[in-house]
């Protein structure tokens, strides 16, 4: 009964606070009730209602505008007081303390547990919380509203025309009401009509149609194959994504971290090399955060699926082992040259030519230092040096063996001397040769400048041949008595024939397409090939035309080999391919090498084995296998060998020149950095 | 004459007459641009590489007869209605009539996709096979906020919720989920189902950010295909394994979002239904077999029936016999159904707070085993004295239950793919767990096997070789842990051991240079003399020979590439080029990972 109790003092409150209309209603029903109460129930207070009394006087006090403020500051600003303890100063001077703050928590709480508490609202000047009548209220809520505050005024009262007048009776028009004012409209009804058998028709639907789940078993059964194909093209199903690797965990091992310097040397990277994923490593799996890239990478992959264009595409995953030729094998293909066996040094700069004896018993080289050397090749002794005062460009030891001369390309001009090896006999024969009577028959007449000249050389007892311009290569004939010189400026005269035992010249070629680069006999018939930067032809000596033109597809050719048989031709070129021509087969290559990095300086057959080697200014020199077949269906075999290494560059050239050993499987070859090797099996 | 003349009224022919450019084709089907993209992407058709591109290079060309398939579409009617209807309902609001634009708004024209699914899939397995974008989009959708007034609708996001739970239930169910993998960008799967090998993706369970730099009306196209697409796959797996399809949960389970572990209830009791029940009977089935599945085993059905009486207010007698049927009932499993099915066997798992609930509730019950969580509608709690092993990802545990082992979530992960249960030390509470591997990595290809890798398949080794001797063992799986247990710990001694005796044999050197009487300077400059010389000498030595041998070989790689034809040089090449990729790929892991010890050993002294 404690609370009837706290009523009791709470009804001697609500009498002094009669005229309040906030306790109207309910309470003041309990109010009686109370009352009878606490008639029954006798005397008692809890302290519980002390509370109550207090709000309840408090409620009084506010709702009365008479009761004065007890704050007594006047209308000062408020925050003069804002650091002080008190608000201001009671009617009798003593200062008011300020309560104490309430804590959000607590006016939160508050606010939960008494519905009426929006109706509380704090006085700052007074410190207190005032709370509002229901008519305060409800006047507050009419002026938010824009009415009047209070209820009982009307803002529209009724029009008092206080001034009379005659005929205040009339309408503005005089004119009678039109019939339409009184017959239902016709449009109306017309529209209505439509309107309703619309609906009964069903094309007017008022309902929102119901959502129903359209899910069945689509595939249903598989068994009829017919169905089961799919329309129109061929489907391509689109590649899947690739699956995560180790580095995309998000606790990889550390090995697929890659360290700060590898993810700064991604920026210098090019966009599309660098890599999209940068792994990393997150302690727990709680500490992984959200893929900020998730939306986009969903997105690329939708774009890859409607806007590439698919094509299917035959992955081959083979042996690259596989892909190379089958070729026999090496060891079958023996003799060749393998290994590097005697180094001729004397000379002091680059070799630039060599050349073997016919009966491979002599080697001779020419050099930049302006000598001739004449070496024995099975022990490598100089036999011979001829200091001849100029660059040796080529040197060519003539084919006949009873002939023992050297043709030699010193600077401009071409040299003929005796290379003083052989028998007493041979060497008087050779000596005979190379004497010329000094007399003028090359005179031309046509005021030209004769393009060779022959003239004795005295110091050598030797011939030289002074041409119009410069030489740069020398063939011979296979008999030993006709050679070849190429100048190859020399527009019509850049061929040019001599015949060594008339002491004869002649330029057998009118006009000349092309910047001619080599020109040699053919190894047993009276034919001749030229070739140019691209091309090389061939001519009959005898019937002087033109009988076959071999596009090579070459950038630009640099040496030119015969085959022994003749038939077939190879050809080295400054991009390093070496072509093979069959010249039967057709014009084309037969087969082109790629083999050298770098210019290849001179390609040469062997006479007697199917060999045949290229040299190269990237210090390598090749030696393949190159067996001709007698049977015209078959194609020549080609296998290369052997890589032969030993020379170093120098001035950034690397082997000049390379000849073989005319009967014994051997290479000579001749290096930039002046020394000559032989290679053996 | 030009190359590409054509005489005047003759027909084109090849390449010209079979492609057309895009704008091309936008022209003759008479649509817009967005309209015809979205068609493409709804009948899934893609450009195509001509041979010979006869209107330009940098144009996009599309076969005709995709084309002429489009155009023979009933779609594109319907999108022009579409078209047509939104024009009408944004005349009816201009002219103020609220009534028409209100009715013409309640009754869009729609479409159904049913068609283009079949079309595009004749055969269910065509459809599995092309499912992985599918799941990956749908789960990434799934994960988006389902808030009014983003891009995306509210129900589209909670259809995707729905459609992958349902994948997910269903894989879990029966058993055929086969590799998982976390990684940054989520957490991949990988499951089996009839024969194709599905891999999907789903973003961590964390807010996802709607990003301005993607077209979303792409997206959502590719979504309403792929929508329909899960549906319809998923009612014929539910259908395979006689489950009703739109499956009914329990509301209450789904208002925990718990949606997962509803259906997983539903399918348990599901399963039964179809063989002759009543319609009302379904529902209750249905959560008998959710109950089913979560336990997954006859000898747990008590636990189950606890929980299905608890659960379903409204049961009814039969159900239960369902249930019992249901667990004897499969038998068909292959060989890797039954491994993975029994990996978790007689485990029970609780998951905290913090854990990746959805992720682990599907993995665990699909690998056989049972698992609760911290939560309302949890099938047991914390106490439970059966649990084994529970799932934590915090810096500490303060209360500790003895009887169990607390792992980290990657363990599991991890077993999973292992196959194995795999020693729990490594990933105990507080520390930083082994590296996470890849299961789809083949090692061997990649010529590069990480360390755990290596330690992972010696206990499978191991686990093997425990297994074969007792097959069908009650408690094998623990016995298959001590047995895993002590091979490790053996292996580690061994290790230990010989370290011991290595530090041994130096120190008896040493004690003996000492009574010989050098000192520690001397000897150590003694060393540092004699060693450079002499290595130095080997050095060269070696290396010329070394470089010499690498040369021949090297010649002997040349010479036969000379031979070899331009195209196939180029392919050798090529090949050439990406071994030699993937060789500096390994070689760069083992330098880091060399870097790597050394800075840890260093910073260890």
């Amino acid at each position: 009964m404690g609370h009837s109790d706290g009523e009791h003092e709470l009804e001697g409150d609500g009498l002094s606070a009669e005229d309040s209309s906030w306790s109207d209603g309910g309470w003041s029903e309990d109010d009686d009730e109370e009352s009878l109460s606490f008639e029954g129930s006798g005397s008692g207070s809890g302290s519980g209602s002390d509370s109550d009394e207090a709000a309840a006087a408090e409620e009084s006090d506010s709702s009365e505008d008479e009761v004065a403020p007890r704050n007594t500051v006047g209308d000062v600003p408020l925050e003069w007081y804002k650091d002080e303890e008190h608000i201001g100063y009671d009617i009798d001077g003593r200062k008011i303390k300020k309560r104490d703050r309430e804590g959000r928590i607590e006016v939160y709480l508050k606010n939960a547990d008494d519905a009426k508490n929006w109706r509380k609202i704090y006085d700052e000047y007074n410190d207190e919380e005032v709370q509002i009548t229901k008519e305060e209220a409800k006047i507050i809520s009419r002026l938010l509203k824009g009415k009047t505050p209070h209820a009982n005024v009307d803002p529209y009262p009724d029009y008092v025309d206080w001034f009379e007048y005659e005929d205040k009776g009339h309408p503005l028009s005089s004119a009678p009401e039109p019939k339409r004012r009184f017959v239902p409209s016709k449009w109306e009804q017309k529209k209505v009509v439509k309107l309703v058998r619309a609906i009964r028709n069903g094309w007017i639907k008022l309902d929102k149609p119901k959502e129903e789940s359209n899910l069945y078993l689509l595939w249903g059964d598989e068994t009829d194959t017919a169905d089961n194909k799919r329309q129109g093209l061929s489907y391509i199903p689109a590649p899947k994504p690739n699956l995560p690797g180790h580095e995309e965990s998000y606790n990889p091992s550390v090995e697929y971290i890659p360290t700060q310097e590898e993810i700064d040397s991604y920026q210098l990277m090019y966009e599309e090399d660098r890599p999209k994923f940068i792994p990393k490593r997150f302690e727990s799996l709680r500490s992984v955060p959200a893929y900020e890239k998730a939306l986009r990478e969903g997105f690329d992959r939708c774009l890859d699926l409607y806007l590439c264009p698919r094509t299917r595409k035959k992955r081959i995953n083979i042996d690259p082992e596989s892909l190379k030729p089958k070729l026999p094998s090496k060891k079958d293909l023996r003799p060749y040259p393998k290994t590097c066996y005697l180094e001729f040094k004397g000379h002091t700069s680059p070799v630039t030519s060599i050349s073997v004896e016919t009966t491979g018993q002599w080697l001779a080289s020419g050099s930049r230092d302006g000598t001739i050397r004449v070496w024995e090749v099975e022990t490598g002794r100089c036999l011979k040096v001829w200091n001849v005062g100029g660059d040796v460009r080529h040197i060519a030891w003539n084919p006949s063996p009873d002939r023992p001369i050297l043709a030699a390309i010193v600077g401009h001009d071409l040299l003929l001397i005796n290379a003083e090896v052989g028998c007493e006999e041979v060497q008087m024969r050779a000596k005979e040769l190379l004497k010329i009577c000094e007399m003028a028959p090359q005179d031309d007449t046509d005021g030209k400048k004769p393009a060779v000249r022959w003239m004795k050389h005295e110091k050598f007892d030797g011939i030289t041949l002074i041409h119009h311009k410069a030489v740069s290569n020398v063939d011979w004939h296979f008999k030993g008595d006709y050679f070849t010189t190429v100048v190859p400026s020399g527009d019509t005269r850049a061929v040019l024939l001599h015949q060594l035992t008339k002491k004869h010249s002649h330029h057998p070629f009118r006009k000349l397409p092309g910047l001619p680069v080599a020109a040699t006999f053919h190894p047993s018939q009276k034919m001749f090939f030229v070739a140019t930067k691209k091309f090389v032809r061939v001519y009959d000596l005898q019937k002087a035309q033109l009988v076959k033109k071999l596009e090579s597809g070459l950038r630009e050719i640099s040496s030119i080999s015969i085959h022994p048989g003749g038939d077939n031709v190879i050809v080295g070129s400054k991009d390093g391919k070496l072509c093979w021509f069959d010249t039967d087969l057709s014009t084309r290559p037969y087969k082109t090498l790629k083999i050298h990095s770098k210019d290849i300086t001179n390609v040469t057959f062997h006479r007697k084995y199917p060999l045949f080697a290229s040299s190269s200014e990237d210090c390598t020199a090749y030696v393949c296998h190159g067996m001709v077949y007698s049977d015209l269906n078959q194609n020549p075999l080609i296998v290369p060998l052997e890589i032969l290494r030993g020379h170093s560059s120098s001035d950034g050239r690397g082997v000049l020149d390379c000849k073989f050993h005319p009967k014994q499987p051997w290479l000579f070859t001749a290096g930039a950095d002046s020394v000559i090797r032989l290679y053996c099996d | 004459m030009p190359k590409h003349y054509r005489p005047a009224g003759k027909k084109k022919e090849g390449n010209a007459a079979k492609y057309i450019t895009r704008t091309k084709a936008v022209n003759y089907l008479q649509v817009s641009l967005a309209i015809f993209r979205k068609l493409c992407i709804l009948k899934g058709v893609f450009p195509r590489q001509p041979k010979k591109k006869v209107e330009g290079n940098h144009k996009t060309y599309y076969h005709m007869k995709d084309i002429a398939f489009i155009a023979h579409d009933p779609l594109i009617e319907k999108f022009r209605q579409i078209k047509v209807h939104r024009k009408k309902v944004k005349k009816a609001i201009a002219k103020k009539n609220r009534d028409l634009a209100d009715r013409l708004l309640n009754r869009p024209p729609t479409y159904k996709l049913d068609k283009l699914v079949l079309e595009r899939y004749p055969t269910f397995v065509d459809a599995l096979r092309d499912l992985d974008d599918c799941l990956t989009m749908v789960h990434l959708f799934a994960a988006l906020p389902a808030v009014d007034g983003e891009r995306v609708e509210v129900k589209r996001i909670h259809n995707c919720r729905r459609l992958s739970h349902e994948w997910q239930a269903y894989i879990s169910r029966t058993h055929s989920l086969r590799k998982t993998f976390i990684s940054v960008k989520g957490i991949y799967y990988q499951a089996e189902v009839q024969g194709q090998k599905i891999t999907w993706l789903t973003p961590h369970a964390l807010q996802q950010v709607l990003t301005d730099d993607v077209d979303f009306n792409v997206m959502l196209s590719f979504l309403e295909f792929y929508e329909t697409l899960l549906g319809f796959v998923n009612f014929k797996l539910y259908h395979s394994i006689n489950v009703n399809y739109p499956p009914i949960l329990d509301p209450r389970l789904e208002a925990l979002a718990a949606e997962l572990y509803a259906l997983c209830r539903y399918m348990a009791t599901g399963s039964g239904r179809v063989i002759g029940n009543s319609e009302s009977g379904g529902a209750i089935k249905e959560k008998e077999d959710e109950n089913n599945k979560a336990s997954s085993k006859a000898d747990e059905s008590e636990l189950r029936l606890a929980q299905l009486q608890h659960q379903l207010p409204a049961n009814e007698p039969g159900a239960l016999m369902h249930l019992v049927e249901e667990s004897t009932a499969v038998d068909t499993d292959d060989d890797e159904t039954k491994e993975c099915k029994s990996l978790f066997k007689n485990l029970k798992f609780y998951l905290s707070r913090e854990v990746p609930r959805e992720s682990l509730l599907f993995i665990i019950p699909a690998f056989g085993g049972t698992v609760s969580w911290e939560g309302e509608g949890a099938p047991f709690n914390e106490v439970d004295e059966d649990i084994t092993h529970q799932i934590v990802d915090r810096p500490t545990q303060s209360h500790v239950f003895l009887s169990r082992e607390y792992v980290q979530p990657q363990w599991v992960f991890d077993c999973v793919n292992a196959r194995i249960i795999l020693p729990t030390e490594g990933y105990l509470v507080g520390r930083v767990p082994p590296p996470h591997l890849s299961p789809f990595v083949d090692n061997d290809a990649e010529g590069y096997v990480p360390e755990y890798a290596e330690t992972i398949k010696r206990l499978q080794a191991a686990a093997r070789n425990e297994i074969l001797p007792l097959p069908g063992d009650e408690d094998l799986d623990n016995s298959l842990v001590a047995a895993m247990m002590d091979r490790t710990e053996s292996n580690e001694a061994a290790e230990k051991k010989k370290k011991l005796e290595m530090l041994e044999k130096q120190y008896h050197d040493e004690l003996k240079m000492e009574i010989d009487g050098v000192t520690f300077s001397n000897l150590s400059n003694k060393k540092a003399d004699k060693s450079p010389d002499t290595m130095d000498k080997d050095d060269t030595k070696s290396y010329h020979e070394e470089d010499e041998k690498n040369q021949a070989e090297k010649d002997s790689a040349d010479i036969s590439t000379a031979l070899m034809s331009r195209k196939k040089l180029g392919l050798y090449k090529a090949i050439e080029i990406g071994k030699e990729r993937k060789r500096d790929k390994v070689e760069l892991l083992k330098k880091r990972k060399k870097n790597a010890e050394s800075s840890a050993s260093a910073k260890r002294r």
